[in-house]
C-alpha cells in the first residue's frame, strides 16, 4: 500500500487550527504543500489565513479581510461561513485519506453551510436567502438557487468551529447545489479575497487552466470567530485550494495539448511476453515517479513571497515538500532548503520578489513515505430501473482490523425523489466475502428524519451508524421518483436530476479535528415528458371539438333536399351560375377545335 | 351533410347537350316552410346569444386587468408645476440692543424695502424681523441653525439668520463679520451713521442690504436654477456663478437618507499596508458628518488593496523633467480606476455609495501628478474621489512606509471632505457651514419637490400610453400619500418652515418612486397575440367559419325579406 504520511501531516495541522487556544500571532499566513500521490499525481495543497480584530471587523474597517464578503457576512448577520466549490472525484482507493481530514472539502458542486444569528426560524431563512443571493453575485455561482428544496437544517451533522458567545440564536442552514460547474469565473473572484491577489506569493501559481484540468480539486472560504479565554475575540478567515494533478497531464504544453502516441523505438516494452514483436508492445511500468517541476506542472514559476506573511519574524515556511531526504530537488538559487527532522518534509525559504521553482529528477527511490490508510472508505449508487422506482445502495468499509467506526451519514435528497425509510435494510460482509442480511436497527444507533414536503422542501435524513471491524457494510433504502409538473423540468431534462453527494462525519472522540467524507453526487433519472405536449394536446382537442360543433351546427342549421333538386338550388347560386359560364366557354372552346379538325 | 353534391353538369349531359343544362331534368325544391325558416333563425340566435351573453363576458372577465383609479389629471398638474409654485421667505432676525426702537424700527423698514429693490427672484426672499432679546431666541436660533425647527414651535418659520448690528467706534464705514460656525452675522457701524427717523436711505440699511443679498447670492441663483429646468435662472447671475451651479448640480448625488461612504487605500506594490484610519476618520470627519445629521445618515467603511495595478487599457503616466514627477494627462483620469480589477462594489443596503480612494504610487512612479493643474486629487461625478498620496521617501530608500500616520493622512481627509461636500451639493458660499447646510435643505427639498413631482406626471403618462398594464390598489395609495405630502411640503415651504419641508418632501419621493418601480405593474409572463391565435386556431376557425356564415344567411335574408316588404 502506498504512503499517506502528508496527509495526516495536513490532518495536525487541520487538529492546530482546530483548537480554539491556539491560534497565530500574525494576521497573515499562507502556505503551499506538495506531494507526490501514487500513479504520477501531485497534490497541491494552498492554504491563506487572516485574522481581523472583531472590532475593527464590526466597524468596517477592513485590512486583510476582504471589504465585499465581510459586508454581506455583516449584512446577513452570519457569524461562521463554510463555502465550497468542487470538482472532480477524490480517488480514496489509491491516494489514501484526504487532505484536511476532508474538513475543507465539499460535496461535487457548491455547498454552503452558515450560523446565522436570527432570533427565530423564519428570520434565519429570511437571512439564508439574502446570503446566498450576495454571494452568488460575489463569486459568479448560482448560489440564488438555493431555496428552501435545496436548503436543510442539519442537527448532529456539523458543528461550529468558532467561538460564539449566544449559541442560542445561532441557526445552522446547510444547502448544495450538485449541478453547478466550477469554473475560471469563480476562481477570479476567489482570488480577489486574497490580500496579494495572485501577484505575489504562492497565489501566483493559480492558472484556471491548470486548476480545473486537474483530477480534484476543492476550494473552500471559511470564516469564524475565534475568541481567547480572556475575551478577545478575532474574525478569522482561511481560504484552501487543494488539487490533484495528473503530472503527464499538466505537463502538457498549452500550445499541443493532444497526447500522442510515443515513437515504437521509444517504448518499453515487456520482452518476456510470447507476443512481444516488432509492431506488438507490452509496456512496462515506470520504476521511477516522473520527473516534475513546478513551472512544468503549473505552467508558471513561483513569484517570491506575499511581503504580508511573517510580519512578527515567526519562522514560517510558505513552500513544502513531502519527498523523502533521499530524493533529489532542484531550487533556483537564492532560495534555501530546510530538511525536517521525521525525514520525509523538506521546506524552502524564498527571496522576496523573486521567481522560484522546483523541480525533481526522475529517480527510482525505494524507501516509501510512511502513510496511513482512511478511516472508512464510502460509495453511494443509485440501483433499479423503469421510470417509477429505484433504490440507493451506500457501501460503507471499515479498512481497520480492530476497531469499528462511528460515523453519521447525512442525506439531503430532494423532493422529487421519496424515500421509503421502511425499507431500509443493511447487509453486512466481512473479510470472508459471505453476506448476511442484519436488521438496520443493530447497526442504527439514532436517526433523525425529516420528510419532504412536495416542492417545498427536500428530505433531510441523518443516520448514527457504527461498522464493525474488517466488515462492509452495505444500506438500502427504496424510493418512488415523483412526476414534475411541465414548467418544473430543466432545458435539459433527459440528462437527469442532480442528487446531493452524502455526506459522511466520522465521530473520533470529543476533542479532535472533525473528518468529513463526501460521496460523489448521484444524477436521477425522472420521467421526462415530450415537451411539445401541451400543443399537441390543445390542438387535438381543438380540432375534436370543432369537429363536433361543426356536425351538430350543421345538422341544426342546413336544409336537407335530394339530389337533384342541390343540382338546381346550386345553379341558382353564384357558384353555380360561375360553373355553368366556365362550361359555356370550355365547350365553345372545344367544338372550335373539332370544326379545325 | 350537405345535400348538395357533384357537378351541376354531369358528364353525360356533357357530351350530348352542350349547351346549358334545360330545366326540365332539373326540379327546383319547394320552397322552405315559414316554420323551418323560423327553427334556423331561431337556432343561429341562440348560439349568438350564448356567444354574446355568455362567452364575451367570461372571456372579458378572465381577461380583464385591475387597474385602480389614479388622480391623473391632478398629477399631471403637479408635474406641470401647475398646483404649486415653490416659495422661499426667509425669516433674519434682526438684533440691535444699541438703538432706540423706533430708530431699530426704521432701520428694519429702510433695510426691507431696499432689500426688496434688490431682489429679482420673487419665489426666494428675506423677511426681516426684529428682535431686541438679545439672550433668548435669536441667540439660541443663531447658536445652532441647524436646529431651529426643534426648538421653534411647529408653526413658526425657521429663522436662517441672526443679524446683530453693533457699533464699534473708529469706523469710518460699516462692516460686516460672519461667525463661520453659527449663523450669526455680525454688522459694526460707526456710533456716527445712526440713523435718524427722517433719512429715507440710510447707509447702513444699504450695507445691511448688500451684504444679505451677497450672503444669499448663489442660493438664489441655485435655487432659480432648479425651478427653471436647466435653463439659465436669474439675469443676473453671472455665467460663470450659472456654471459653476449646474456643474455642482451636475456632480452631486441624488438626495438619499443614508450615504455609504468607502475609503479604499490602493497601491499597486505591497506597501503601505495599513493606515491609521481609525484615527484619521474620527479626528478629520466625524465632526462634518454630525453637522450633515440632520439632512443624511452615513456609514462608513474602510478597505486595503494592495497589487491593485492600472488596467491595461489606461495611459501609463509619463515623467515630465520640468515638473520633476510623474504626470497623468487630464483626459486620462476617467481611465484611472480599473473597474475590472478593484473591489469597489457597491455597499450593501439601501443608499448609494460614495468611493473615496486614496493612491499611493509606486516609489518608482513617485511623486504622481496631474499634468494640466499640478493637482494631485479629482472629483468623480456622481460617484467619488480619488486623492493621490506620495509620501516622502526615506533617504537611500526604496519603498513606501508600510505603516501610514494619521499626519500624512490629514491633506488627504481634508481633500475628501471637501469633495464629499461637492458631491452632496453643498453651495460653496457663504463661508459659515450652518448656513451652507440650511441653503442645502432649502435645496434638496426643491429638487425632491420637482423630481416627486415629475415622477407624479410620468406615472400619470405611462398609465395613460399603455392601458395593457395592470395598475395595484397600493400604487394608488402610494400616489395619494405622494400627493399629500407634495401639498404639505409645498404649504411648509410657503411658510418658512424647511426642515419640515424637507422631511415631507422626503416622503413624497420615497413613496413617488415605490409607486413608480412596482413590480406588479410588469408582466411576469408575456405571450404574444401570434402565438395565441396559432395554438387557438384549430379551435376558432372550425367553430367561427360556420357561425359567422350563418349569422350572414340570415341577416340577409331578413334583409331581403324587409325589402320584399317594403316594397309590397
Amino acid at each position: 500500500m502506498t504512503t499517506f504520511g502528508f496527509l495526516s501531516l495536513l490532518l495536525a495541522l487541520a487538529v492546530t487550527l482546530w483548537s480554539p487556544n491556539a491560534f497565530a500571532s500574525s494576521d497573515y499566513h499562507e502556505q503551499l504543500f506538495l506531494q507526490p500521490l501514487p500513479q504520477s499525481s501531485l497534490l497541491a495543497s494552498f492554504n491563506f489565513r487572516s485574522n481581523t480584530s472583531q472590532q475593527a471587523f464590526d466597524n468596517q474597517h477592513f485590512r486583510y479581510f476582504p471589504r465585499a464578503l465581510g459586508q454581506i457576512l455583516q449584512h446577513a448577520h452570519t457569524k461562521e461561513l463554510h463555502l465550497r466549490f468542487t470538482t472532480g472525484r477524490w480517488d480514496a482507493e489509491s491516494w489514501g485519506p484526504r487532505p484536511w481530514g476532508g474538513s475543507k472539502e465539499g460535496g461535487t458542486g457548491v455547498e454552503l453551510w452558515a450560523w446565522i444569528d436570527a432570533p427565530d426560524d423564519d428570520e434565519a431563512f429570511g437571512k439564508w436567502i439574502a446570503l446566498t443571493q450576495s454571494l452568488s453575485g460575489l463569486f459568479c455561482a448560482s448560489l440564488n438557487f438555493v431555496d428552501s428544496t435545496r436548503t436543510t437544517r442539519p442537527v448532529v451533522s456539523f458543528e461550529p468551529t468558532g467561538d460564539h458567545q449566544d449559541v442560542d440564536e445561532l441557526h445552522l442552514l446547510h444547502g448544495t447545489l450538485p449541478g453547478e460547474v466550477v469554473c475560471t469565473e469563480n476562481l477570479t473572484p476567489f482570488l480577489k479575497l486574497l490580500p496579494c491577489k495572485g501577484k505575489a506569493g504562492i497565489s501566483t501559481l493559480f492558472d484556471g487552466h491548470k486548476l480545473f484540468d486537474a483530477a480534484w480539486q476543492s476550494m473552500s472560504v471559511d470564516m469564524r470567530p475565534i475568541c481567547t479565554s480572556d475575551g478577545d475575540c478575532i474574525v478569522q478567515i482561511e481560504q484552501t485550494i487543494d488539487m490533484v494533478l495528473d503530472v503527464e497531464r499538466s505537463k502538457r504544453p498549452r500550445s499541443n495539448p493532444i497526447p500522442r502516441p510515443l515513437a515504437n523505438e521509444l517504448l518499453a516494452c515487456d520482452t518476456s511476453k510470447p507476443y512481444n514483436s516488432e509492431d506488438t508492445c507490452f509496456p512496462l511500468e515506470k520504476g521511477a515517479d516522473a520527473a516534475w517541476s513546478i513551472s512544468e506542472v503549473f505552467g508558471r514559476t513561483l513569484t517570491g513571497v506575499c511581503p504580508l506573511t511573517g510580519s512578527d519574524g515567526s519562522q514560517e515556511h510558505s513552500v513544502c515538500l513531502r519527498v523523502p531526504h533521499e530524493k533529489q530537488v532542484f531550487i533556483t538559487e537564492g532560495s534555501t532548503e530546510i530538511k525536517k527532522e521525521d525525514g520525509f518534509t523538506r521546506c524552502f525559504d524564498l527571496a522576496p520578489a523573486q521567481p522560484f521553482d522546483l523541480s525533481i529528477p526522475e529517480q527510482t527511490i525505494d524507501i516509501p513515505v510512511p502513510g496511513e490508510e482512511p478511516i472508512l472508505y464510502a460509495e453511494r449508487t443509485i440501483v433499479g430501473h423503469g421510470q417509477e422506482r429505484g433504490g440507493m445502495r451506500i457501501i460503507f468499509g471499515n479498512p481497520s482490523n480492530t476497531t469499528a467506526v462511528d460515523f453519521i451519514l447525512f442525506e439531503s435528497l430532494p423532493w422529487f425523489l421519496r424515500p421509503y425509510i421502511h425499507t431500509l435494510q443493511a447487509t453486512i460482509t466481512g473479510r470472508d466475502g459471505i453476506p448476511t442480511d442484519i436488521a438496520a436497527s443493530d447497526l442504527v444507533t439514532s436517526t433523525f428524519y425529516r420528510p419532504a414536503i412536495d416542492r417545498e422542501r427536500g428530505t433531510q435524513l441523518e443516520i448514527a451508524l457504527s461498522v464493525p471491524a474488517a466488515s462492509t457494510v452495505t444500506l438500502t433504502y427504496d424510493f418512488e421518483k415523483a412526476i414534475l409538473r411541465y414548467t418544473e423540468y430543466p432545458p435539459d431534462a433527459n440528462r437527469g436530476f442532480n442528487v446531493a453527494p452524502a455526506v459522511i462525519r466520522i465521530l473520533n472522540g470529543e476533542n479532535s479535528a472533525p473528518v468529513y467524507i463526501r460521496s460523489t453526487s448521484l444524477l436521477l433519472p425522472l420521467p421526462t415528458p415530450d415537451f411539445s405536449m401541451p400543443y399537441n394536446v390543445i390542438i387535438l382537442t381543438s380540432t375534436v371539438i370543432a369537429l363536433a360543433f361543426g356536425t351538430v351546427f350543421n345538422i341544426l342549421v342546413r336544409r336537407v333536399v335530394s339530389v337533384d333538386e342541390a343540382a338546381a338550388l346550386g345553379a341558382q347560386s353564384l357558384k353555380g351560375r360561375l360553373l355553368g359560364k366556365l362550361v359555356a366557354i370550355r365547350d365553345r372552346f372545344r367544338s372550335k377545335t373539332t370544326k379545325v379538325e | 351533410m350537405t345535400a348538395k353534391s357533384g357537378d351541376p353538369v354531369s358528364p353525360t349531359a356533357d357530351a350530348s347537350t352542350p349547351s346549358t343544362p334545360s330545366k326540365s331534368t332539373q326540379r327546383v325544391p319547394a320552397p322552405e316552410s315559414p316554420q323551418a325558416i323560423q327553427t334556423r333563425f331561431r337556432v343561429i340566435a341562440a348560439f349568438w346569444a350564448v356567444i354574446i351573453f355568455l362567452g364575451f363576458p367570461i372571456w372579458w372577465q378572465t381577461t380583464s386587468i385591475y387597474r385602480a383609479h389614479l388622480p391623473i389629471q391632478e398629477m399631471v398638474d403637479w408635474a406641470d408645476g401647475k398646483t404649486c409654485r415653490p416659495v422661499y421667505p426667509l425669516e433674519i432676525q434682526v438684533v440691535a440692543p444699541s438703538l432706540q426702537l423706533p430708530e431699530s424700527q426704521h432701520l428694519l423698514r429702510t433695510t426691507q424695502h431696499t432689500l426688496d429693490d434688490l431682489n429679482e427672484f420673487a419665489a426666494h426672499h428675506l423677511r426681516l424681523k426684529l428682535t431686541n432679546d438679545t439672550n433668548g431666541s435669536p441667540a439660541r436660533a443663531g447658536n445652532d441653525g441647524t436646529d431651529t425647527s426643534d426648538s421653534n414651535s411647529e408653526d413658526a418659520p425657521d429663522v436662517a439668520l441672526t443679524v446683530h448690528v453693533r457699533p464699534e467706534e473708529g469706523l469710518l464705514a460699516p462692516r460686516s463679520e460672519l461667525q463661520p460656525h453659527t449663523t450669526q452675522l455680525d454688522v459694526f457701524y460707526p456710533p456716527s451713521q445712526i440713523p435718524s427717523p427722517s433719512t429715507s436711505n440710510p447707509p447702513l440699511s444699504i450695507f445691511i442690504a448688500q451684504e444679505l443679498q451677497r450672503l444669499y447670492g448663489e442660493e438664489k441663483a441655485t435655487i432659480a436654477h432648479i425651478l427653471s429646468g436647466e435653463t439659465t435662472g436669474l439675469d443676473s447671475a453671472s455665467p460663470e456663478l450659472t456654471e459653476s451651479i449646474s456643474r455642482r448640480l451636475r456632480r452631486s448625488m441624488k438626495y438619499a437618507e443614508t450615504y455609504h461612504l468607502s475609503f479604499s487605500l490602493f497601491t499597486p506594490g505591497s506597501a503601505p499596508s495599513s493606515w491609521d484610519i481609525e484615527g484619521a476618520v474620527q479626528e478629520y470627519l466625524a465632526p462634518l458628518l454630525d453637522a450633515f445629521s440632520p439632512i443624511s445618515n452615513f456609514t462608513i467603511d474602510t478597505q486595503v488593496q494592495l497589487y491593485a495595478t492600472f488596467s491595461p487599457m489606461t495611459p501609463a503616466p509619463v515623467y515630465d523633467e520640468v515638473e520633476a514627477a510623474w504626470t497623468l494627462k487630464k483626459e486620462d483620469l476617467s481611465a484611472f480606476i480599473n473597474a475590472a480589477e478593484w473591489p469597489l462594489n457597491p455597499s450593501i443596503g439601501s443608499g448609494p455609495t460614495l468611493n473615496f480612494i486614496l493612491y499611493v504610487p509606486d516609489p518608482s512612479q513617485s511623486p504622481m501628478i496631474v499634468k494640466e493643474n499640478r493637482a494631485s486629487s479629482w472629483i468623480v461625478p456622481q460617484w467619488g474621489g480619488v486623492f493621490l498620496l506620495n509620501p516622502p521617501l526615506a533617504q537611500g530608500q526604496t519603498s513606501n512606509p508600510v505603516y501610514l500616520e494619521q499626519d500624512s493622512l490629514q491633506s488627504a481627509f481634508k481633500t475628501f471632505s471637501h469633495q464629499l461636500l461637492t458631491l452632496l451639493g453643498t453651495p460653496s458660499t457663504p463661508s459659515s457651514l450652518p448656513l451652507r447646510l440650511q441653503t442645502l435643505i432649502r435645496v434638496r427639498a426643491a429638487s425632491l419637490l420637482l423630481s416627486a413631482s415629475s415622477t407624479m406626471g410620468s406615472l400619470a403618462r405611462l398609465t395613460e400610453s399603455l392601458p395593457s398594464i395592470p395598475i395595484p390598489a397600493n400604487v394608488a395609495s402610494s400616489v395619494s400619500t405622494t400627493l399629500s405630502h407634495l401639498s404639505a411640503t409645498c404649504s411648509h415651504l410657503r411658510e418658512g418652515r424647511f426642515n419640515a419641508a424637507l422631511a415631507s418632501a422626503r416622503v413624497a419621493e420615497n413613496e413617488a418612486e415605490r409607486s413608480f418601480f412596482e413590480k406588479t405593474m410588469v408582466g411576469q409572463v408575456y405571450f404574444p397575440d401570434e402565438h395565441k391565435v396559432a395554438v387557438y386556431l384549430p379551435l376558432l376557425g372550425p367553430i367561427g367559419v360556420p357561425l359567422v356564415v350563418g349569422l350572414m344567411k340570415e341577416v340577409k335574408r331578413l334583409v331581403a325579406a324587409w325589402k320584399a316588404r317594403k316594397r309590397v
